[in-house]
Order: structure tokens, then sequence, then C-alpha cells
């Protein structure tokens, strides 16, 4: 690479960015334009690093740093891997479009510590670039409960009741089940084979098998409560008690989908594939994701609160990638990582329109936004891609996703799963669209049509005037619909990268 | 010279030191005095560490008697560890005494104070450093007579100290009692006091009934010093009252001493291989570990008092280092050394930041720490850190002792336990949750002037902080000591002269 | 106190050879049974004796705490002293037989000197013991305080 930026230097700057963006953001505390500008460089200059990182593997290289030994044996281990690349650029990326957008909904809105609010981003960035880039089971671990802390001030930012009872169960879920069922499906694995490096193919083979295996499998899932896979799942609901920047970004990008990524590391790095096919380890729990993929979308229907039901869809395609894994074919983690991109896109769209109805018209409740699509063109066009995407209509990047899934169930001879995510698909067609039709063809609530003389009909669209939210909040979140539509070209080109890895 | 007697001369210091400070006329002078023994001790305790560990056991002669005759002072890695751990905590303690003594002690009770502390530290050193177990018994006591006074000057500002001391005192002396009772049987069937001669005496003997009654007393003697559950209902009161520098001292490292006299007991004196100390680590000491963990941890969920709080996870901790115990096998050997020494740190510095606390609002309930993330920033970080390293998460020494004991207890195939470890430690997130809670997320009540805790008392709290996540992050030093120190318990002949040996 | 003339005549006679017979206990310690343990008690019980029967305001007068809690570290200090001066000698620590050039001498010097520092310190915490248990003030504990 030029200037002298190694691969090293640039993998280490990935975690250091967010890092002193943190401290420089706190030392800004008074000045508040200042503050703002520097979380919005430290998301710049942090994408552009994973961006040279993407380049540099492009190009056939890599970069690998090894730091101090965590427990004897285990160091903490950053490598630069496809897997981890996707995610990375994804995470990273979409940091600079909600930094933008945090900027106009914390101003519009004029929260009370904001200083704590940038700070606590930006060291969850950091610890989802630790993440993204582990090399090895122990530093995954490490990074993500860091996650989970450095996330709390965020659920809790409030202050109220609520929001104290929503940290209590966000902590109390995310802590107990990685403290609980990972940490000791990792000192199994490390107990059973003597490393938890990533290794291409798996290393479990020859050293675990039958129903022990479908143990260690199933404390993976479940430990891995970021994935939120039910009974684990009430975390998430709880979070949405945060600053709607934080639930688009957070909630339903980094945070979850470092819970997804991990089991897609697992999958292929510590089971592979072909173990876990040949050893039949994940019968179980593809019938547990399955049931959480269809109750979710249930609950979800029955939501009211448009917050809420944006995280039980959540919970639900999560569960498109645990199902994923679970199937133990290549293409089933193919479509996992494309779901985890194009999900990423769909639903941060989709929590910004939130953010932004709730900005321009204080409402939250699905029930009163009826009529709203009129007067927020903008804002309900955006949900509206972004719902076909989620749904996994062509052409948006979700349909890619649901494809190569599907095809994972036939490879791997589970065809009733298919018959699963199409119900599911057909169910979450149900709780989306209604919202964007509604808002488009209904009458503002209050403001019922009066039946028009024949004839003299008029645009249902744009009659009342515009009541958008301010510009920094909409176009993020046009950006990333019209992004949601792009990756459905982009969705071979991505399969076709972290194929290699996958394949043994 | 210093480096020949080194050995004796860091228990022999404080010893001196003691005297001296009750002529200091100044409180000040006694605290200098009693500082520069604590550093010394300190220092003495690396150098012996390291000689123990490169050049072999040191072992020095009492008054020119050869063993087993006389009394021998017997360092090997595993004891001068002990004495690293004792001698650290002993330093900070000191050093944050400075200005949280005369705020919890009248100044002419100070000296007096002082004076004790050196007892109770050089008893504590000599615990550790003995290899006569008579010898070992009355350091016990040096140690545990010094600990019942410091109690019962919390009296000062919290008169329930006193009860708190008398049941101390009580339940401390028949402790001393029981160790010297079975130390009797022992001395009967063997006719010797120095371990390693008894280890080599009693190696044929497994059958002897004198023996089961003596080890039985003898356990259940250090027992009661240790708070294994059920012996620890002196515990929680005793350190809630007592003043905050002495709650830090012996929650970093009485129970840590006692902790390593039955180490010595169990694994040098006795063996595991004796049949009936198998099953004793079996059937009692496994369950009582677990129940310890369990019923200690949930108790302090209810606690309004943050002491108190800690105290309760103190015992809960103590039944970590019973189930470290009953694994019998060096890894189990090396993760209840590692987490005596994190365990130290972290405890330690927990009741350090309550000092803070106690320092400037004069109360340690669980109300009292509402709103103090804003006002004591450091202090409260610090209690953050010591607390996330309680219920161990990764980066802190905390995590590391889990880690170590639910690989050993995998090591044994015993599955229930090693979740039984993991879901014990999540507990600890429940009750540090609520303090925490009420620090950052309850507004202060209104009119409270606290501001942060002085800077002599905040550098020791983060020296041991840092050394929490510093050790939490680079492992290799904690790790590769303590199981150099398990071997040196396993193998309680190495070093031994011929006339010794077996 | 005039009425208890009996009393009063009999300590003041008895207190001098109590004090005397501690004395020989003490210092034939080396040779048969007593010592300092021993020794320090029969001496503080001539004090306590003084204290019982001439009130514990003249007792204080006689050896007032603050000297008494020094005796207790100077004895304490003269056993510890005599552990360092085997060093000092070149020996170990508590290796008295090097304070004189005959070992079995030396023996007999430290063995005196470090019963000497016992006697001391337990006469002084006998009489210590026993001011701070006659000054107290009894007060009931209030409930809430246990």
């Amino acid at each position: 690479m030029m200037n002298g930026l190694t691969p090293e230097l640039a993998l280490a700057l990935t975690l250091l960015l967010p890092g002193i963006g943190a401290v420089l953001i706190g030392a800004a505390d008074r000045f508040s334009v200042l503050r703002d500008a520097i979380s919005l460089l430290a998301a710049t200059a942090l994408s552009t690093m994973v961006l040279a990182l993407l380049l540099n593997h492009l190009a056939g290289g890599s970069a690998q740093i090894q730091l101090t030994p965590l427990v004897q044996g285990l160091p903490i281990f950053l490598l630069t891997e496809p897997i981890g690349l996707v995610f990375a650029t994804l995470a990273s990326v979409l940091w600079v479009v909600i930094t933008v957008y945090s900027i106009g909904y914390m101003r519009k809105n004029d929260e009370p510590r904001q200083t704590r609010f940038y700070i606590c981003f930006a060291i969850a960035m950091a610890c989802t670039m630790g993440v993204a880039f582990a090399g090895n089971l122990i530093t995954l671990f490490l990074f993500y409960e860091l996650l989970t802390l450095s996330t709390y001030p965020l659920v809790v930012h409030y202050e109220t009741d609520a929001a104290r009872h929503a940290g209590r169960v966000y902590l109390g879920v995310l802590l107990s089940t990685s403290i609980l069922f990972l940490l000791p499906a990792i000192i199994w694995t490390w107990s059973l084979t003597g490393t938890l490096d990533f290794v291409k193919g798996g290393m479990l083979t020859g050293k675990i098998e039958g129903p022990q295996a479908a143990l260690l499998f199933a404390l993976y899932l479940f430990g891995t409560g970021k994935a939120a896979l039910m009974p684990f799942h009430r975390w998430l609901p709880a979070a949405m008690a945060a600053p709607t920047p934080v639930s688009a970004f957070l909630h339903a990008v980094a945070v979850v989908k470092a819970g997804v990524f991990t089991l897609l590391k697992v999958g292929v790095y510590i089971f592979g594939t072909s173990f876990l096919s040949a050893m039949n380890v994940g019968e179980w729990m593809m019938w547990v994701s399955a049931f959480s993929l269809i109750a979710a979308t249930i609950v979800a229907l029955r939501k009211d609160d448009l917050k809420l039901r944006l995280a039980y869809s959540t919970i639900a395609q999560l569960a498109y990638v645990t199902l994923g894994v679970s199937l133990a074919s290549v293409m089933g983690m193919v479509g996992g990582i494309v779901q985890l991109v194009a999900h990423a896109f769909g639903k941060i769209t989709l929590f910004m329109c939130a953010g932004a109805i709730y900005l321009a018209s204080g409402k939250t409740k699905i029930s009163d936004m009826r009529g709203l699509g009129r007067v927020m063109p903008f804002t309900f066009g955006a949900f509206l891609l972004a719902s076909l995407s989620i749904i996994g209509v062509p052409p948006t990047g979700g349909a890619w996703s649901k494809w190569f899934l599907m095809i994972g169930a036939a490879e791997s001879g589970h065809l009733v799963m298919i018959g699963v995510w199409i119900l599911a698909s057909l169910l979450s067609i149900a709780y989306l669209i209604p919202l964007a039709a509604r808002g488009f063809f209904l009458p503002l609530t209050g403001q019922e049509d009066r039946p028009q003389p024949q004839g003299q009909e008029v645009s249902l669209i744009g009659k009342p005037g515009l009541q958008e939210a301010p510009l920094w909040c909409v176009a993020p979140a046009c950006l990333t619909a019209a992004l949601s539509v792009l990756i459905y070209f982009a969705g071979p080109a991505i399969a076709g990268f972290v194929l290699p890895a996958l394949r043994p | 010279m210093i480096r020949q007697h080194l050995a004796i001369l860091q228990v022999m210091l404080p010893m001196l030191c003691a005297p001296l400070c009750v002529f200091a006329r100044r409180p000040v002078i006694a605290w200098l005095i009693a500082t520069a023994a604590t550093l010394f001790a300190l220092a003495g305790s690396f150098i012996l560490f390291a000689q123990a560990l490169n050049a072999g056991v040191i072992s020095y002669h009492l008054g020119g008697w050869a063993p087993p005759w006389g009394i021998e002072f017997r360092l090997d890695a595993a004891n001068s560890f002990v004495l690293i751990i004792v001698s650290l905590v002993g330093a900070v303690c000191m050093i944050y005494g400075r200005d949280s003594i005369p705020r919890e002690i009248k100044s002419s009770d100070q000296p007096l104070f002082y004076t004790m502390m050196m007892l109770c530290f050089s008893g504590m050193l000599g615990v550790t450093s003995t290899g006569d177990a008579f010898n070992l018994f009355v350091f016990l006591e040096i140690f545990s007579l010094s600990s019942y006074v410091l109690v019962a000057m919390g009296a000062g500002s919290d008169r329930r100290a006193l009860t708190a001391a008398f049941t101390y005192l009580l339940l401390g002396t028949i402790g001393a009692t029981f160790f010297v009772i079975g130390l009797g049987f022992i001395y009967v069937l063997t006719g010797t006091l120095n371990m390693a001669d008894i280890a080599v005496r009693i190696a044929g003997m497994s059958g002897s009934g004198t023996l089961h009654v003596g080890f039985a007393f003898i356990i259940v003697g250090i027992g009661l010093k240790l708070a294994i559950f059920p012996l620890h209902l002196w515990l929680p009161n005793a350190y809630t009252h007592a003043p905050s520098v002495v709650t830090a001292l012996l929650a970093g490292t009485s129970t840590k001493v006692a902790l390593y006299a039955l180490l010595r007991m169990l694994y040098t004196v006795f063996s595991p291989d004796l049949p009936f100390e198998a099953l004793i680590l079996h059937y009692l000491f496994l369950p009582l570990g677990l129940t310890a963990v369990f019923v200690a941890s949930i108790i302090a969920l209810f606690q309004s008092d943050v002491k108190r709080l800690l105290a309760w996870s103190s015992i809960a901790q103590s039944g970590y280092f019973l189930l470290g115990v009953s694994f019998a096998n060096i890894g189990g050997l090396t993760a209840t050394l590692v987490h005596m020494f994190n365990h130290a740190i972290m405890k330690s510095s927990l009741f350090l930041a309550v000092g803070c606390v106690v320092y400037r609002t004069g109360s340690c309930s669980v109300a009292s720490f509402r709103g103090l993330g804003q006002k004591m920033p450091w202090t409260m970080s610090a209690f953050v850190i010591g607390g996330l390293s309680m219920i161990g998460v990764p980066a802190t020494v905390g995590f590391v002792s889990k880690w170590y004991l639910v690989l050993a207890a995998l090591e044994r195939g015993w599955w229930p336990v090693a979740f039984a470890i993991v879901a014990g430690s999540l507990l600890a997130l429940f009750y540090f949750g609520r303090v925490i809670e009420a620090a950052y997320l309850q507004p202060s009540p209104e009119n409270s002037a606290v501001t942060e805790a002085p800077v002599s008392m905040l550098a020791p709290l983060w020296a041991l902080t840092i050394s929490c996540l510093a050790l939490g992050i680079n492992s290799e030093l904690t790790v590769s000591t303590a199981r150099a120190a398990a071997e040196a318990l396993l193998a309680p002949h190495a070093g031994l002269p011929a006339h010794m040996g077996p | 106190m005039k009425h208890h003339l009996i009393l009063l005549m009999a300590a003041k006679l008895m207190i001098p050879p109590i004090l005397l017979f501690a004395l020989y206990v003490q210092f034939h310690g080396d040779y048969g049974p007593g010592g300092g343990f021993q020794a320090g008690v029969i001496f503080a019980s001539a004090f306590i004796l003084y204290g019982l029967v001439f009130g514990l305001d003249e007792l204080r007068r006689v050896a007032p705490l603050s000297a008494v809690t020094k005796l207790m570290a100077a004895g304490w200090g003269l056993y510890i002293g005599v552990g360092y001066a085997g060093v000092a000698t070149g020996g170990m620590f508590l290796d008295y037989g090097r304070l004189s050039s005959d070992p079995i001498a030396g023996q007999h010097t430290g063995i005196f000197l470090v019963e000497l520092g016992v006697g001391m310190a337990v006469a002084s915490t006998m009489l210590a013991i026993y001011q701070c248990f006659a000054a107290h003030q009894s007060r009931e504990l209030t409930d809430d305080e246990w």
C-alpha cells in the first residue's frame, strides 16, 4: 500500500481511530460543532482505513497483529479475512451515514448528554472493529463483551426508570448468555483442540462427535445472545429505549450483526461446514431457529409501536442467518453473509425513517401514522424500498440473501426450510407494507378525504405541503434505501468474495 | 548480609516496627515507620520469590538449630508467591491509610493502630514463611489476635465494631484451638513438627485413626480462619464494621494466608493421594464450595450496605477456592493460586474504593452511592472495573481466574461444576449492577457537596485497578508463577536435606 | 478507707514479698520452674492488689497507663532485639549463643534477656487489662448496636 500505510498499521488504526475519536470527543465536550465534526471525521477516517484493507485484500495481501496473551497460549490476535472484511466495511460505512443522521437527530431533538452519546458510540465502533477482525475466538469474545458494556450507557441514555429497566434486561441477557453458554463453549473448544485460531475448514473434526457436538453447537448458538435467538431475544426490544440512532445502527447493525457474525465465524472456522453436515450437528438448532423466525414474525405483526415492530422483525431476520448456519451447507453460509449485508442496509433505513417520522410528527404508534406519507414522501419512499429489501423482492439486496439461503436449504436436503422462509417472507409483507401503504393512500388522521366529484380527483401525494424531518435525517435514509437496491447488483460479487474462505 | 537474612528479616522487621510505633509521638511518624516496613517487605518478597524460583528452596534455621529439631523458615515458589500478595496489598493499604486512618480513628489511638497493623502484617508474613507447623500456629495467632483489635478499632465511628470483633475473637479462638489440637494428634503420631518432616513420616500411616482425627481438627481450625462456608459467620460483621483500611487489608490478605495454610496442609503435609483426604476433597469441599458460591452470592444480592455486600461476595469467592482445591490436580491448584492473587487485587481495590466513598460521604449504604458517578468519577470508575473483574469480563483478572477454574473443572470432566462456576460469577453481575446503577443512573441527593477523594487515596486505589487490568490483558506472569507455585506445593520433598528425606 | 485498716495494713505488708517472689520466679526461671510468663503475672498481681485496696486513682498515679503501654512495647522490643543481636553478631536470628564468647554463657545471657522481655510485657499487659476493665463505665449496648 502507498504512503507508508502498511496493512498492519491500517489494521491497528481501525481499532485506534474510533478510540482516539472518543478521547477527542470527550475533550471537545463544550464545543458542540467541533465535537460533531470530530465524530464525523473519525467515522470517515475509519471507513477509509477499512476500504484500504479491503483493497489490500483484493490485491492478494493480508494483515495480522498479535498482542499479549489474554490467558496462556491465547494472544489477542487480529487478522483480515473475507467475512470479517465484509462485516467491517459494512459497519464502518454505515457509521458515517448514521453519524450524519445522529447529528441531525440529536440536535433537532435537543437531547441531553450528547457528548457521552458520541463517546460511547465511538467506543462501540472500536469494539465492533475488534469483533470483525478477531483472528481467534478469545479475541472475538473479548471485543464481544466490551461491545455489550460500551453500548449499555447508550441504552440507559435517558436515565428514566424505563431506561434503567431496559438497561437491566439488556445487560442481564447479553452478559448472562455469553458468560453462561459462550464462555464454557469456548473453554470446551480450547480443552478439546488446544487452539482457538480460526482455521479454514474448522478444527473439530475427529475431536468430538454425536450429541456432544450438537450440545457444543447449541451452546454457541444460545451463547451468542446478540444473535437474539429465542428465548434470549428480550434484550433487543428492551434496547429500543435508546435514542433512535442507537437503535438504527447499533441494535440493527453493529451489535446484532456482531452476534450473527460470531455464529458465522464459529460455523465456518471452528466447526467447518463439512464437519457440521457430516455430523448433522445443527439438526435441533435448525428447528429452534425456524421457530424463532416464525414466532418473532408473528409477534412483529401484533406490535403497534413502530420501533418495537422493527425490533421483532430484526429478531426474525437474524434467525434467517442462524438457520443458514444450522443448515451446514456452503450456500447457507453465503446466504447468511449476504443477509448480514442486505438486512443491515434495509433495517438501518427503516429505523432512520422511524426516527424521522418521530422527529417530524412526534408519532411512534403505527396506527397514528396513516396519511403521513403524503407529507413525508421521501421518508416513506425510503421506508417502502427498505421494506421491499427486508421482504426480499427483487431488485433489492434482500432477494439475493433469500435466494442463497434457499439454495443452501436445498443443498442440505431440508426442503421444509424453504417453506419456512416463504411463509416468513409472506408474513413480513403483512407487517411492513401496510405501514407504507396506509401512509400514502389513507388521509391524515383528522383530515378525512371527502368524496370528490367525478372527474375532479386530485393527486393523493404531496397535496398538503411537505412536513419532512431535517435534511440531515432524511438524506441518510434515502441514501441507504438507494444502496439497498444497489446491493442487488452487488450480491453475486459479495458471494464470490467470501466463497474461497468457505470452500474447504 | 541483608540478603542472607532476608527470609527472616522481612517477617521480623515489621515485628520490630510494632513496638517502635508505640513510642512514636506523632501519628504521622508511626505511619512512616509502618509504611517503610511494608515497602521493605514488598521489595524483600520480590527478591525472595526470584531466588526461590531460580535457585530453589530457601531454608533459614532460626537460632542456628537445624531442622527438624529447630524452627525452619522454608520458602519455595508457593509461599514466596503468597508473600508477594500479602506485602503488595499491605503496602498499598498503608499508603492509602495516610488520609483514611485519621478520619476513622482518633489520633491518640493511631500509634497503637499502626502497632497492630504491623503485628498483623508480620503475623501473616510469618504464617506464610514458616516451615514449622507449630510456629505456623504461633504466627496465625499473632495475626489473628491483632486483627481482632483492628476490627474493634472501628468502634470509633461505629460501636457495632465491638460486637463484631467479639464474635470474630470467639470463632477465631475456637479455630486456633482446633488447629492446635489437631497438631497435637499429629505430633503424638510422628514426634515432629517440621511440616516437610511430617509429610515424610505419615506417608505409610494412612490407616491411622489418630491421623484422621488430627487431620479433621486441623481442617476445621483453618476453615474457621478462612471463613469456609458454613464457618463464615464472623466475617460479614467484621468486614462491615472495621475501619476501611483494615477491611481492605483483611479481605486482600487474611483469607489468602489462611488459604495458603490450608493448601500447605492438604498438599504438602498431607496428600490428596491419602484415601481419607481424597474423600474429604470430593464429598465435603466440592459441595461446600458450590453451596458457598450460590448461597453467599444470593445473600449478597439483598444487602443494602456495600461493605457487607462485598463481605458476602468474599465468602462466595472462598467457595471458588474450595472448588479449585477439590479438583486435586495441578490445573485446579493453579487456578486456585491464580484466583488467590487476582481476588486479592480486585477485592482490595473494591474495598479501597468503598473507603474513598466512606471518606467523603461518611456512609457506605447503597443509597449513599447515588449520583457518585459524576461526583467521584475516579473512585467510581475504579469500583466499576473492580466489579467487572468480579463478574469475570475479559481483559480483567477476574476473567483469567474464571478461565482456569472452568478449564480445571473440564479437565476433571466435571461438567455441572464448570457450569456452576460461570453461573456463580453471573450472580456478581446482579449485586454489583445494583451499586453501579445507583452510582451512575440515580441523581445524587439534594445539596450534597461530595467531591472526589484525595490523590493520596486515589493513587493506591488506581495502582491496584491498573494492575487488575494489566494482569488481565497479559496473564502470562501470574499464571506461570502460579503454576510454579502449584508444582512446589505438590512436591513436598524437594530440596530436603538427606537426613530428612523419605 | 480508715475502717479498712486491717486490709490496708495487710496489703502493705504483702505487696513487697509478692514483688520479691515475682523477681525470684523471673530470675530463677533459667534453672527451675518459673520464667517470664509466671513472674509477670505475679508481679502485676501485686499492683492489682494495690489498686484494689487503695483505689484506681492511686494505682494510676503509681503506674500510669501510658507508661504501662510503653513498658509493654519495651518488653516486646527487648525480645526482638535479642533476636536481632544474633544476626548482628554474625549468626542466625535468635542465635543468642553468640552473645558471649562462650556459647553456653551466651545462651544464658540470651534466655535471661528474652525472659526479662517476656516478664515486662506480661506484667504490663496484666496491669493494662486490669486498669481498662476497672475504668470501664458500664453502659448497656442498645438493641440497635447489637
